[in-house]
């Protein structure tokens, strides 16, 4: 068999899974997190918006979040699909995973595009397309979050979860495209990574290294959150009462 | 007009959601092997008391 091949399919097996996010999930939130301290450090180096002036700034961490909580989302109903179609549990618990992760990207989002739109906009909040749609994606997270815990029986709770996650994709382009489709009070689109963008070049670093660092806080999240379901559901086999004593 | 006070707010925001990501799965992790260190030992006490009375 292909190593590669081979190393995915061991890494299915649940104590092979829980080494493996037990040793990478914490380089991944201390890169993440040494990424983030030099990107919100770049982020206050560059000059202050000639409209905006330092609100701008908050560009920084609103929109890496907001790109997550898209990517997290379309991660989520990939998993989902796995999981639906090869029965793959390691798929079901990353895919239940990933839920309070992207929950958590659209929460930063929303308030800081509120935080944001209060001195540029005059108001904290408007049932703007872009707003609205970004708000129904933190209620479907919500929705597949509360599902996964009202039904008892793990397998069945993540596969009705999953579901939702797979229906709610339809959501992505909806507000990928809001801004374009409806007027809208948030501004168009800037920022492009096939193609010229409109923002200036000097302003993009400290975006680029916040984008990469997000990628990797969210990976280092989905390990520990896949490892403590991973756990949970295990908790009666012989491998987790071994490393229960060894690790009190 | 500088707008720092929305600056600092929503880096603010930022940290704070990110540190309860952090820290809601490492506390899930040690509540889990606690509760199965808890469970395993109870029931070595309950088998010890039978081993003794045969």
């Amino acid at each position: 068999m292909n190593p590669v091949f081979r190393w995915f399919h061991q890494l299915g097996s649940p104590p092979t899974f829980d080494r493996f996010a037990a040793r990478w999930a914490p380089w991944c939130h201390l890169l993440g997190l040494l990424l983030l301290a030099v990107g919100g450090w770049l982020a206050f180096q560059v000059p202050a918006d000639y409209q905006q002036g330092d609100s701008f700034r908050i560009l920084y961490i609103h929109v890496p979040s907001a790109w997550m909580s898209l990517l997290v989302f379309a991660l989520m109903a990939f998993y989902a699909a796995i999981a639906l179609v090869w029965r793959i549990k390691l798929c079901e618990i990353l895919a239940m995973a990933c839920a309070p992760i992207g929950a958590a990207f659209t929460v930063i989002t929303l308030a800081t595009g509120s935080i944001w739109g209060k001195p540029m906009w005059g108001t904290w909040w408007d049932w703007d397309p872009r707003l609205t749609t970004e708000l129904i994606l933190l209620f479907l997270y919500l929705g597949v979050i509360g599902l996964y815990g009202a039904i008892e029986d793990r397998r069945s709770a993540a596969r009705a979860a999953g579901l939702l996650a797979i229906v709610g994709v339809a959501l992505l382009p909806v507000i990928r495209y809001s801004v374009v489709w409806w007027n809208s009070l948030h501004q168009g689109q800037t920022i492009r990574i096939f193609g010229e963008s409109s923002m200036d070049s000097s302003m993009l670093a400290p975006l680029v290294v916040m984008v990469v660092a997000t990628k990797l806080w969210f990976l280092g999240s989905l390990l520990a959150r896949a490892r403590a379901d991973n756990l949970r559901r295990e908790s009666g086999k012989d491998w987790v009462v071994k490393l229960a004593q060894v690790r009190p | 007009m500088t707008y720092l006070p929305y600056v600092i707010a929503a880096y603010a925001v930022f940290v704070l959601v990110l540190v309860w990501d952090f820290v809601i799965p490492q506390l899930q992790i040690r509540s889990e092997l606690r509760r199965v260190r808890l469970r395993s030992q109870r029931d070595s006490n309950r088998a010890a008391p039978a081993e003794l009375s045969r």
